[in-house]
């Protein structure tokens, strides 16, 4: 298993946003996490990238235990993430957002940077024809001198993504990609997000639209906090409790 | 850069008109607080808006005095050591500090700068108390090589900190600047890279603050408490606080310009300083580099109109 929770708790003062919370993601697969409006998905979220410590469980990703890790170690570890709102540096230009964020891989070394020795020089260089070969994958080239900022909104996640790439992530978190997105842009996120597949990242995405279950190999369901479900896409769809978290027992034939 | 070159070369040839004159002293100090509102700048692009910079420049000085004064070591060990020192003990001090962002650090450091200042005049005979220590060796006997000592380690200064802003190391403060959350998600750690600003900054605030002291022979604390850090913010923001050489043009305007033309005013100095900040304040949101580049803009935009009507023409 790339990624293992196991037995995840949260809580806020007396409040359990997760509770007992354990789900796996293999390698290669796409994985969503879904669940109504304050279910906890953006919990598990930020309990995965260090954002908020746990309070009790382990995250476990490739062999290390991230689940006290501060959010750049996790993305040091090869887990890159994009964020719901403000997915970027917004007084940077487009392309100075995606360079600004290749500095794992490769990685100039404060020594290097300084002294602009040949090997920062070299790294530079690559970065700036990997940058726009990014921006050319989720279709930004046009718009590589443009204020992050002034992006329109669909626009800004798509950069989100592509700042995530740089990082050349083995497992990428989306945080509610289609959120806020019009039908068209939600085409082009599924197809983007199938083609990182093909290149080799494992995903998972949390995500509040159901739309996102045709793109799944697996879906686990939270709600209240705790995993009510997990399966195929289709299983899920047709899952009574599913359906009655989603739209209340009322709906439930 | 022909007009830095430019400048360079007058400054260099400058000591054989003026030397040994006030005009000198004047510059020595310029060159020592283009240094330190430089290094000012280049930390706060990372965010951090360290309203205790007089006192690390302080620390320079004691760092250097103190073992001068009473352990006898030579002012070339102890110039470096007062660079060391505060990039050290700027490291430790923002290790905490740098959980605090915005008006909280700003806050935060402001205390800072009156604890440290503090617990200087608390010394004992070791610092002098508030009267300072005396007696801090002299490096030359002659005004002109102090000022060619400055002048060098400004530019040496100067290269340094252009290279830590327009290097990766830059774009990785102004990453964590703009948004820490973000920038963790790449892998730019916001803890690691504020506290090796300060570290950075530090350092040259500490050198140029070791030189001045033993240039000067004494290193007093009045000379480093909330006075010495609002000076040296005021050079950054009427230069302008959003170009590398902002601060530059900041010391020539407050400091150069009224100890070169105006000294006949004396008391009535500081209300010309007043007027000139006022209008700053006002007109000029991103100081006189700013300005430049508006009247820049402004000159482009004619020309290109003119060259458009002169294509046009028949």
């Amino acid at each position: 298993m790339l990624l293992e929770i196991k037995d995840l708790t949260k809580n806020f003062g007396g409040l359990a946003a997760v509770s007992d919370f354990s789900m796996d993601v293999a390698e290669g697969e796409i994985v969503g996490l879904i669940g109504p409006n304050g279910a906890g998905k953006s919990t598990v979220f930020n309990l995965i990238t260090g954002v908020l410590p746990a309070t009790s469980g382990t995250i476990v990703f490739d062999g290390h235990d991230i689940t006290k890790k501060l959010p750049d170690q996790v993305a040091r570890l090869g887990i890159g993430r994009t964020f719901q709102l403000n997915p970027l540096f917004p007084d940077f230009t487009v392309l100075e957002n995606v360079t600004s964020s290749f500095d794992l891989h490769p990685r100039s070394t404060l020594f290097d940077i300084f002294f602009n020795t040949g090997k920062y020089r070299r790294n530079e260089a690559f970065i700036q024809v990997k940058a726009r070969e990014i921006l050319e994958l989720v279709g930004l080239l046009d718009e590589v001198d443009e204020l992050a900022k002034n992006l329109p909104h669909g626009h800004q996640k798509m950069l989100g993504v592509a700042r995530a790439l740089a990082t050349k992530p083995r497992l990428l978190l989306l945080d509610e990609p289609l959120a806020g997105m019009n039908p068209g842009e939600i085409q082009d996120s599924l197809d983007a997000i199938r083609s990182m597949r093909a290149n080799g990242i494992t995903v998972l995405i949390v995500e509040h639209n159901m739309q996102i279950l045709t793109l799944c190999d697996r879906v686990v369901v939270i709600s209240f906090g705790k995993k009510i479900t997990e399966g195929l896409p289709e299983e899920v769809r047709a899952n009574t409790e599913v359906i009655s978290a989603y739209f209340g027992t009322d709906y439930v034939c | 850069m022909s007009i830095v070159g430019a400048l360079i070369v007058i400054l260099a040839l400058l000591p054989l008109g003026i030397s040994g004159t006030y005009y000198m002293h004047v510059l020595i100090l310029a060159f020592v607080y283009v240094v330190i509102s430089s290094s000012w700048r280049v930390v706060s692009i990372s965010g951090q808006f360290n309203i205790a910079i007089g006192a690390f420049m302080g620390i320079g000085a004691y760092a250097a005095a103190i073992p001068n004064v009473w352990l006898g070591w030579p002012p070339w060990v102890t110039i470096p050591l007062g660079a060391v020192a505060a990039a050290i003990l700027g490291a430790v001090l923002a290790f905490p500090f740098a959980r605090l962002r915005t008006i909280y650090y700003a806050m935060g450091t402001l205390f800072l700068g009156y604890v440290i200042i503090n617990l200087i005049t608390a010394g004992g005979k070791t610092t002098g108390m508030s009267t300072g220590l005396g007696g801090v060796e002299p490096l030359f006997s002659n005004r002109a090589h102090y000022y060619y000592l400055a002048l060098g380690l400004m530019i040496v200064s100067m290269l340094c900190l252009y290279r830590f802003e327009f290097s990766r190391i830059g774009v990785r403060m102004k990453a964590v600047s703009q948004s820490h959350e973000v920038a963790a998600s790449v892998g730019i750690g916001e803890r690691r890279n504020r506290i090796l600003a300060v570290a950075f900054g530090s350092f040259f605030a500490g050198l140029m603050g070791a030189v001045y002291c033993h240039y000067q022979g004494v290193a007093s604390p009045s000379s480093y408490g909330l006075a010495a850090t609002l000076w040296i913010i005021m050079y950054v923001l009427v230069g302008g606080i959003n170009s590398y050489w902002g601060p530059t043009i900041g010391v020539g305007i407050l400091l150069v310009i009224p100890e070169f033309f105006f000294r006949d005013l004396r008391g009535d100095l500081p209300y010309v300083t007043a007027a000139i900040l006022l209008i700053i304040a006002f007109t000029m949101p991103e100081g006189i580099v700013g300005l430049l580049k508006l009247l820049r803009a402004r000159v482009f935009a004619r020309r290109r109109t003119k060259e458009e009507v002169s294509v046009d023409a028949p």
